[in-house]
């Protein structure tokens, strides 16, 4: 099923086997993320989506499988070697997390203060620099409370980038947000994939967003890889579960309940009709 | 864990889950130790934890030092009185206070005060993924988060009940001097002539920091392990005031009866 | 960094305040206050008894504090409590026929020893013996005077000697 060549993939994922409260999120799901690509991560609710970007940072470990982020299989990594490759991950948070105790300026400079020991004013210009690049230079004393929810999302993502990471992970980052701060987010997102060339996995649920960004789509349901492609060929609609998914169908395959292993299997991507 | 634990424990579970509670709080206050050298690192962070724990709990401490210091002079000066005893005022509101009334009821409002503070802080931060988003910047959240306030409360803890019985003091003074008239000198000589720095203070202040461990302990495990939603975060700020009072009164007991 | 650094300061000035507080109450308020920074010379007195009387129990001329109990002892020969007092040096005048006597502060006060002036030339030195002392007051030598020795209220004004007033060593 993986799309790529594997020489191109930062991120390898094969054969990935979870259980979660004796129900198996993923079921030998392999997929490849390309290098210095945005790809979408998209899939009906409760598929694991989050789950495969917290298996990428490390945060959980599979029962099953390898996943191989530039070269180093995660789950067998030790706590050094976690940290290490966490420090070249920027991940964007759903809710955007930034740290209620410091104003926009220390949030941005927290990974900085943590890990490098710069002088003052090297911190102060790289914080600035990327604060500037998501447009809030101006903001750097507010308190996260003081922010919009596009304006905390904006600094998470700078925050994210602050040690100039290989892989973004965006968790949702559409959601909430009105059209002017969507587009903003959009528009963030493509910079910073096509500027400094920084490999990108979205996991998001409007497609209409996804497609103005995603270089390739990767269609998750029931554990495994159903359909992959760039947005056009996804929007198309080959199979059922893109039909169901990009040509808003409300019939199709997507379970309503919990799902049956052989209903996955008799209405899988392989185009029998429901 | 305790979170779906707790939606399926009818009788006998009971004893289990709290078992399992002890057992988890343990292992947490070993992680919490494990974590001390790394935390030393976040020397700021541990500081400003001091200011919002310690200094922050000073106007409350003080209030009620002098308030409970007024009335134990009122009350032991009646009771004195039967025996005509009152020039044993100062050494019998020392003794109370150093022994047992300082460390103790600074270690009930602290729980109050920044115990559930510390609490509330934690879950909402795990509820809203601070602490996960620390873990992503490759900070470990035990290190910058937990050992911080652990030894914040701790530190914290000994230096409270101490202003508190300076207070306690205070206030007896007002009242038993002042006001009810014993003899100055009367009320400070026998005070002196009766109360031990190790017996009664250091083994006072011995008492304080244990409950600034217990206390501290508890506040943050409830935070961390609270269930991230509004209601598991209010639960677990409750659950930090009830266990961490029956612990204090329960560990008073014990230590009084062992040490002094 | 200015919010920063204030946080260190109130956090250093609440440190320093709790153990301001500490020093305050084990120096002020405990047994340590009543150590006199002078120098001190020794001076002994042997009672009979010394009721409660603890180390480091004021000794008083006029009520006023002059020293504290250093050390008692029990005298191996004539079975009596030996006592030891540091007397301030800056009181080096007292007559060496003062009166030793062990007084209770209050029905139920502490002990103390009270020193009454004689009219002697010489004065106490370190290592001079007070040759006249009177010891603690038992309570329960009093009551015993009162049942054994009648209902006479006269009697009572000797009962200060109730402990055995005694002469020489």
């Amino acid at each position: 099923m993986p799309t790529d060549a594997d020489a191109d993939a930062l991120v390898e994922v094969r054969d990935l086997t979870t259980m979660l409260s004796g129900k198996a999120v993923f079921d030998g799901l392999s997929l490849d993320i390309p290098r210095g690509k945005v790809t979408a991560i998209m899939g009906p609710s409760g598929t694991g989506k989050t789950t495969l970007l917290k298996h990428i940072t490390g945060q959980m470990r599979p029962d099953r499988g390898t996943l191989r982020v530039d070269g180093q299989n995660v789950p067998t990594l030790g706590r050094e070697a976690l940290y290490a490759l966490r420090e070249r991950i920027g991940y964007l948070f759903q809710n955007s997390a930034l740290l209620t105790d410091y104003d926009v300026f220390e949030n941005v400079a927290f990974p900085l203060r943590q890990h490098a020991r710069l002088p003052e004013v090297l911190l102060r210009n790289i914080v600035l620099t990327k604060l500037q690049a998501v447009g809030l230079r101006g903001a750097a004393r507010l308190m996260p409370s003081e922010l919009s929810g596009g304006m905390a999302r904006r600094v998470a993502l700078a925050r994210a980038i602050v040690f100039d990471p290989m892989l973004i992970l965006y968790d949702e980052p559409f959601v909430g947000l009105d059209p002017i701060a969507l587009n903003q987010v959009l528009k963030l997102i493509r910079t910073l994939n096509r500027t400094l060339g920084i490999t990108s996995i979205l996991v998001a649920h409007e497609f209409a967003a996804v497609r103005q960004v995603a270089d390739g789509v990767h269609l998750i349901a029931n554990g495994r890889l159903v359909a992959s492609g760039t947005p056009e060929q996804l929007a198309r609609g080959e199979s059922d579960w893109t039909r169901q998914f990009f040509g808003g169908e409300a019939d199709g395959p997507v379970p309503f309940q919990y799902p049956a292993g052989d209903y996955a299997e008799a209405l899988g991507f392989t185009g029998a009709a429901a | 864990m305790s979170a779906d634990m707790k939606t399926k424990a009818p009788r006998g579970g009971m004893l289990v889950d709290g078992l399992a509670q002890i057992g988890a709080c343990g292992l947490f206050l070993l992680a919490l130790l494990g974590a001390i050298p790394r935390s030393l690192r976040h020397l700021r962070e541990i500081s400003r934890q001091v200011w919002f724990v310690g200094a922050m709990s000073l106007v409350i401490i003080m209030i009620s030092g002098l308030f409970v210091g007024m009335v134990l002079a009122l009350q032991l000066y009646y009771t004195l009185s039967i025996f005509g005893g009152t020039a044993a005022l100062g050494t019998v509101v020392a003794l109370s206070l150093y022994r047992e009334l300082g460390p103790v009821i600074t270690a009930l409002l602290f729980a109050g005060r920044a115990g559930t503070a510390m609490t509330a802080e934690i879950g909402l931060m795990r509820a809203t993924d601070q602490l996960a988003a620390m873990e992503m910047m490759a900070v470990d959240p035990i290190a910058f988060v937990a050992t911080p306030r652990f030894l914040a409360g701790v530190i914290a803890m000994p230096l409270l009940a101490n202003v508190f019985s300076m207070l306690g003091l205070l206030g007896a003074h007002l009242v038993g001097v002042t006001w009810l008239g014993v003899d100055n000198g009367t009320f400070w000589s026998n005070m002196t002539s009766n109360v031990d720095v190790w017996k009664d203070i250091v083994n006072g202040t011995w008492k304080a920091l244990a409950f600034g461990v217990v206390v501290s302990l508890i506040a943050v495990f409830q935070g961390y392990t609270a269930p991230p939603t509004s209601e598991g975060v209010a639960y677990a700020t409750t659950r930090t005031v009830v266990f961490a009072s029956i612990v204090i009164l329960a560990l008073d007991f014990v230590m009084t009866a062992f040490l002094m | 960094m200015n919010p920063r650094r204030s946080f260190a300061a109130g956090t250093g000035l609440f440190i320093l305040l709790g153990f301001a507080a500490l020093a305050y109450l084990a120096t002020q308020t405990s047994s340590v206050a009543n150590f006199s920074s002078g120098p001190t010379y020794d001076v002994v007195a042997q009672f009979d008894n010394v009721g409660s009387l603890k180390d480091r129990a004021p000794v008083k001329i006029a009520g006023v504090r002059v020293g504290s109990v250093k050390s008692i002892q029990l005298d191996n020969q004539s079975m009596e409590a030996k006592v030891t007092l540091a007397i301030d040096t800056r009181y080096n005048d007292i007559p060496d026929d003062s009166f030793a006597k062990i007084m209770t502060s209050g029905l139920l006060g502490d002990q103390f020893v009270a020193l009454s002036p004689g009219g002697s030339p010489d004065v106490l030195k370190n290592g001079s013996r007070i040759i006249n002392t009177q010891s603690a007051m038992q309570l329960e030598d009093l009551i015993g005077k009162f049942l054994v020795g009648g209902s006479s209220p006269a009697k009572s004004s000797s009962t200060g000697a109730a402990g055995g007033g005694k002469n020489g060593g």
